[in-house]
């Protein structure tokens, strides 16, 4: 065990992602059928209870977990989309691009996240396409940040320079000599990503601003527990404690990556 | 159906209990002073009442203003300013006699003047209060006999004109306090009210305080009414548990039942349910099909959308008017729930490959369980809603600029079967989103609102029904359960089927 973290961390991830997939199998009931039997506390029939409309939450927060990792997944690849090439382009070039790209990534970052992710959402509409989209481009800045700095170290490196002074072109050496030593970076700061989107994105539905009802979303479950908490607290208890957990898995995936 | 039973038998043994501590409660004499804490998710703009709109706006309206009629639990008309009244032999007269000696809260008389004063400024095209669309229409003058008697002069005889003088149109404000405090009457308001405005804060509350001067003799038995704001029901529950509030209301059967059995609280349930229906724009594609509409109607399952959303305290809605109100009509034909009818319709309407649309979802609790109940329900026969949120706020902006086309709705009930049906459902209605447009609906409409004669009017009001549930402009849905929790040395409560709170008459006991 070199890497505890890293161990528990991807094991967290990877037991999240089984059942996700292999939610249809894993889910006691429907998870979007109705019953009459509504706010049940836990019982033998339902492990976690119902909701306000009498469906099983355990079988909605396994289904939940879908959603949760599109999102995160999504939002994650989205922002590196923008955030790497904007990072490696300003770092391996410097000059005057940089100072252009240094100065929106600073202009990005000085906004904050959350109400950024939410102005946005209220404007486009929610769903799981824009969500991602919203979360990619509300998270890119920092990545952008991170991998423009590591571009700058290696950029000083002396095998970039003779690769430089033997007439490479700059996108052959980002191609060849940068982007190889900042993947590590990026690896690690994915799994950052991915559990900051699948938080923010609860924010966004606890506000409600989640992927639409039905579909079981963790965070609009926990909005929706909210007003019975006194009934079931596992409606809201349930699906908050499985936000924490993945997000916990993936941040401590993410720093043991570094 | 079973369990629907048990559960109203519950409620009802709840109620019984409740009559009896409220008949104990009468048995003794009011106490007076105390102070009544209100919570409420307040969306008051203005206390003026000739431009309020807002609902929530009048749970402070019945204190700070008396209106010239009010409404029984039964929504009979009751005198209250106007003493009696009589009605010329043609309908189109009638003259109220004023009760004598009120003064407003700034010392000016209320009398005949003040009355047609009041009139003038809602009919007054000048001031623009949102009340001339309902007014005009049926009030063409006022005449002052003398300071006791004033006349209404009205365009046609005019049945519905008494509920209106029970809410916003009969609120009946000091006309120098308006004209003396400008813009600023909204947040200190002067009527002849039982309890006197003396601080707004907004977002966060209002504070009445006894009035001394009150007409009534002995009223109001509380000292202060307090209106604290909330950011919702559930935490109207925790505060009520607390003790920070004695009130709180719009309560739905699942809110209370952390409170259902505590010590200490009594449950009100409201006697009239408000109405929940279905609508969309009946001339537009694709809802100008009615074959469509109608395989919407039978494939919603009402019954249980009433066990799931209310718990099965609502009832089931075939028309817009509840039982308990006169204008309700037993022998209504509506809609079944059928789902393999309402299959063949869909398909009869030219849908053999399903039927897809967006169905609006206001952030709004109850709204959003009916929504993903129906999503349900018509997913089982082929119809594939897609449900979009919308911010409570936008949402009836969006209805009324037509941008939304399906979407669910609820009203409350008014005094007079005019208030709703007219202006939902004549082409002429204020309300009327659905832009529903039946000449027969019209015409029985506009006839009924013109006949004082109850038993003509309810054939007319049922043929109307009828008509309106033939169309099916809306799918109606159900009638809703709500509750108001009271913590227990509060006395006097009682619900008018408007849903609005009275405060005035209530006392703290020990």
């Amino acid at each position: 065990m070199r890497r505890p973290g890293l161990c528990f961390g991807a094991g967290v991830v990877a037991c999240i992602a089984v059942i996700a997939a292999a939610a249809p199998l894993v889910a006691p009931r429907d998870p979007y059928a109705s019953g009459i039997d509504m706010l049940v506390p836990s019982s033998a029939l339902h492990l976690l209870g119902t909701d306000d409309l009498g469906r099983d939450v355990l079988s909605r927060v396994i289904y939940g977990a879908r959603a949760s990792l599109a999102i995160g997944f999504g939002a994650a690849l989205a922002a590196m989309v923008i955030g790497v090439p904007i990072g490696l382009v300003a770092g391996a070039l410097r000059g005057r691009v940089d100072t252009v790209l240094a100065a929106l990534i600073d202009l990005f970052i000085a906004l904050p996240g959350l109400v950024l992710a939410l102005i946005i959402t209220v404007m486009v509409g929610a769903n799981l396409r824009n969500l991602v989209l919203v979360l990619g481009f509300v998270m890119w800045p920092p990545i952008a940040r991170l991998v423009r700095g590591q571009a700058m170290a290696l950029r000083e490196m002396l095998f970039v320079e003779a690769a430089r002074a033997t007439g490479g072109t700059p996108l052959w050496i980002i191609r060849r000599h940068i982007w190889p030593g900042v993947l590590p970076i990026v690896a690690a700061q994915f799994a950052t990503s991915v559990a900051f989107a699948i938080f923010t994105s609860a924010s966004l539905s606890f506000l409600g601003l989640g992927i639409p009802p039905p579909t079981p979303d963790w965070g609009g479950m926990v909005r929706a527990g909210y007003d019975y908490l006194a009934i079931n607290p596992w409606m809201s208890l349930a699906p908050g404690a499985a936000v924490s957990l993945t997000v916990m898995g993936f941040y401590v995936m993410g720093r043991s990556f570094r | 159906m079973t369990m629907l039973r048990i559960g109203r038998r519950q409620t009802l043994a709840g109620l019984a209990g409740g009559m009896l501590v409220s008949r104990a409660g009468l048995a003794q004499t009011p106490i007076l002073g105390g102070t009544l804490t209100v919570g409420l998710s307040n969306e008051a703009k203005t206390y003026d009442p000739i431009f309020s709109v807002q609902f929530t706006e009048r749970y402070v309206l019945y204190l700070a203003f008396d209106t010239l009629v009010k409404y029984g639990p039964d929504f009979s008309i009751k005198p209250e300013l106007a003493e009696s009244w009589d009605t010329s032999a043609d309908g189109k007269r009638i003259v109220f006699t004023l009760r004598q000696g009120v003064q407003f809260q700034d010392g000016t008389p209320f009398d005949a003047a003040a009355v047609k004063w009041n009139i003038d400024q809602r009919l007054d095209p000048k001031v623009n209060s949102p009340q001339r669309q309902v007014l005009a229409p049926i009030v063409a003058s006022v005449d002052v006999i003398d300071p006791q008697h004033v006349a209404f002069n009205l365009v046609a005889p005019s049945p519905a004109l008494f509920s209106l003088l029970g809410e916003r149109v009969g609120f009946m404000v000091s006309p120098t306090a308006w004209q003396q405090r400008g813009d600023a009457f909204g947040s200190q308001p002067i009527g002849t009210g039982a309890f006197v405005l003396k601080e707004w804060t907004r977002g966060s509350r209002v504070v009445l305080e006894r009035n001394p001067h009150y007409w009534q003799a002995g009223l109001p038995y509380l000292d202060r009414i307090v209106v604290q704001d909330l950011a919702g029901s559930v935490i109207g529950v925790q505060r009520l548990l607390t003790g920070e509030i004695d009130y709180v209301d719009q309560l739905t059967p699942a809110d209370v039942l952390p409170i259902e059995k505590r010590a200490g609280i009594v449950l009100k349930p409201i006697t009239v349910g408000r109405w929940y229906f279905l609508q969309w724009h009946v001339n537009k594609a694709p809802f100008d099909n009615p074959k469509l509409r109608q395989a919407f109607a039978h494939a919603i399952d009402r019954n249980r959308l009433n066990e799931i959303t209310m718990r099965g305290q609502g009832t089931i809605s075939d028309s817009p008017t509840p039982k308990g109100l006169w204008w309700y009509d037993p022998d209504l034909k509506s809609y079944p729930h059928d789902p393999a009818l309402a299959k063949t319709l869909l398909a009869e309407a030219g849908f053999t490959n399903g039927f897809e649309y967006t169905l609006s979802t206001p952030q709004v609790t109850v709204f959003q369980q009916v929504n993903q109940l129906l999503q349900e329900q018509l997913g089982a026969i082929g119809i594939k809603l897609q449900l979009q949120p919308v911010a409570a706020s936008e949402w009836y902006a969006r209805v009324v600029s037509g941008t939304t086309n399906l979407t669910p709705t609820r009203w409350t009930q008014r005094a007079d079967p005019d208030g709703l049906l007219y202006i939902l459902f004549h082409s002429r209605g204020f309300a009327n989103t659905m832009k529903y447009r039946n000449e027969k609906v019209d015409a029985l409409l506009d006839q009924a609102r013109t006949v004082y004669d109850v038993p003509t009017r309810k054939k007319l009001y049922a043929a109307a029904q009828q008509q309106i549930v033939d169309d099916l402009p809306m799918v109606p849905l159900i009638f809703g359960a709500e509750y108001a929790a009271l913590r227990a040395p509060i006395q006097g409560f009682e619900w008018i089927p408007d849903e609005i709170p009275r405060f005035r008459d209530l006392w703290k006991s020990a």
